[in-house]
């Protein structure tokens, strides 16, 4: 396997000029899908048997929820690879995705507890998995004031990359508190292994939403990367070349 | 420099400078007293509620005895000597919390009687309580270590260390205070003391290098 890809990811340059093309599409393609998915999910999906349609939530709060958890995966990776080949790229990375992923887990909670009401005559309850989300967004919360808390660089990169690499203990009792720990919240709603449960045109919209929610992220992922970038290359000669050329 | 040079100094240190862990048990002190005062004196409320209101306020100790564990260190710059004294640093930071733990968590044992007594915690509960903090305090040493060698250099790192900590105590609290209320409602407990153990393992073996990591890039 031709590993230059993963090289590259070293040089700023090079992905600012790569994910300038990359960038709009994916996020177009992004909100396409979750358009069509939550108005399919949100307008003409049947209603459910059981909860009527106080379920439709479920096009909001499982993409995101599965996007806070996936945000929070990408950034112990991101740390892994700076703490071993010291990746320029990754602690970039860290500092784009890490509000992102805490608003992901922020709007996961209040829509979780929105959903709650209804279902189970209560806005919260101290079972496994809400209270393990909730740490999630502690823990995002945790990465961005100490990145940010942090005034000498080198160190700053350093800190965000072990605190995210420490914080994937969560991920696990995330994904296996409702499994492990019989609480008030549902089962898993996809499984890779599984076929669903629900009637097809109840999930193809949620599949779709959450599709679209990965590429939506995608896209606002480079756009924060391509500014942190230029904010901390702007001494370099490409930097002032590009804002030459092609600044707005 | 050598091991055992190190652990001799930092022994002297803490007892030279005794006011430091003897405030962090007067925290501690006040906190649990706080409960009752508070909330209510009665019986009933604090037997059960005993090992919750001792972990608490063991936690709050232990995030104020820890924050400024390296700030003197890095301060007067031992911490470099650390660094460059060819000793194992993971080592160096594992005897630290070691002897930082027996400073914090030995007398704490010695005082638990007095609180059992305050809190009206039965006699069956009372070791349980006991296994629990000597089974799940390592591990808060240990994550806690990660965080105060993180924001060393920050003059105002008590909030932000909170923040890091806090998440990854809550198992910890979790898991300890449901084995002594499981004892208390005639449960089977060992589980939750072996995951307690199962806690301070895993950061036994990945904190000294994590925080290794973070006291080489703050003493740069």
């Amino acid at each position: 396997m031709n590993w230059s890809w993963f090289h590259k990811l070293g040089s700023p340059k090079w992905f600012f000029s790569w994910s300038k093309s990359w960038a709009l599409p994916l996020f177009c393609f992004g909100c396409l899908c979750l358009v069509v998915g939550l108005v399919w999910g949100l307008a003409f999906a049947p209603a459910d048997y059981q909860q009527g349609n106080s379920f439709r939530i479920i096009y909001i709060h499982v993409p995101v929820a599965m996007l806070a958890q996936s945000c929070y995966l990408a950034l112990g990776v991101a740390g892994f690879v700076f703490l071993v080949w010291q990746m320029k790229m990754a602690p970039i990375f860290i500092k784009a995705m890490a509000p992102i992923g805490a608003v992901m887990a922020l709007i996961a909670l209040v829509s979780g507890a929105i959903w709650g009401k209804p279902t189970w005559g209560t806005w919260w309850v101290w079972d496994a998995r809400l209270t393990s989300v909730l740490v999630l967004f502690f823990l995002y919360m945790g990465i961005i004031a100490l990145q940010n808390s942090l005034d000498d660089l080198v160190l700053a990169n350093k800190a965000a990359a072990v605190i995210s690499v420490v914080g994937l203990i969560n991920l696990p009792i995330i994904k296996y508190s409702v499994v492990l720990l019989e609480t008030l919240h549902q089962g898993p709603t996809f499984t890779l292994t599984k076929k669903p449960e629900m009637p097809p045109e109840m999930w193809l919209p949620l599949l779709i939403a959450v599709v679209g929610m990965y590429f939506f992220v995608a896209g606002l992922v480079m756009w924060r990367m391509q500014s942190e970038i230029l904010i901390r290359e702007h001494r370099s000669n490409w930097v002032k070349q590009e804002v030459m050329e092609n600044g707005f | 420099m050598t091991y055992s040079s190190f652990l001799v100094s930092e022994f002297l240190v803490l007892w030279r400078r005794k006011q430091d862990v003897v405030n962090a048990l007067l925290f501690f002190v006040i906190v649990v007293a706080l409960f009752p005062i508070g909330i209510n004196s009665s019986a009933e409320f604090l037997a059960p509620a005993a090992a919750g209101i001792v972990w608490c306020a063991l936690v709050l100790a232990i995030l104020m005895a820890i924050e400024g564990m390296f700030k003197e260190d890095f301060r007067d710059g031992s911490l470099e000597q650390w660094v460059v004294s060819g000793l194992s640093l993971p080592v160096l930071i594992l005897l630290k919390v070691i002897v930082q733990w027996l400073a914090v968590v030995l007398p704490l044992l010695v005082m638990m009687p007095l609180f059992s007594e305050m809190l009206y915690l039965p006699s069956s509960g009372f070791w349980v309580l006991i296994m629990t903090l000597l089974l799940g305090s390592p591990s808060l040493f240990f994550i806690g270590v990660i965080g105060a060698a993180l924001t060393v250099s920050i003059r105002q790192g008590a909030i932000l260390v909170m923040l890091l900590i806090l998440p990854f105590y809550l198992p910890v609290i979790i898991f300890a205070t449901s084995a002594v209320q499981a004892v208390q409602a005639g449960l089977p407990y060992s589980g939750l003391l072996a995951m307690l153990l199962a806690m301070s393992l895993l950061s036994l073996v990945v904190s000294p290098f994590m925080t290794a990591i973070a006291v080489k890039a703050s003493v740069n």
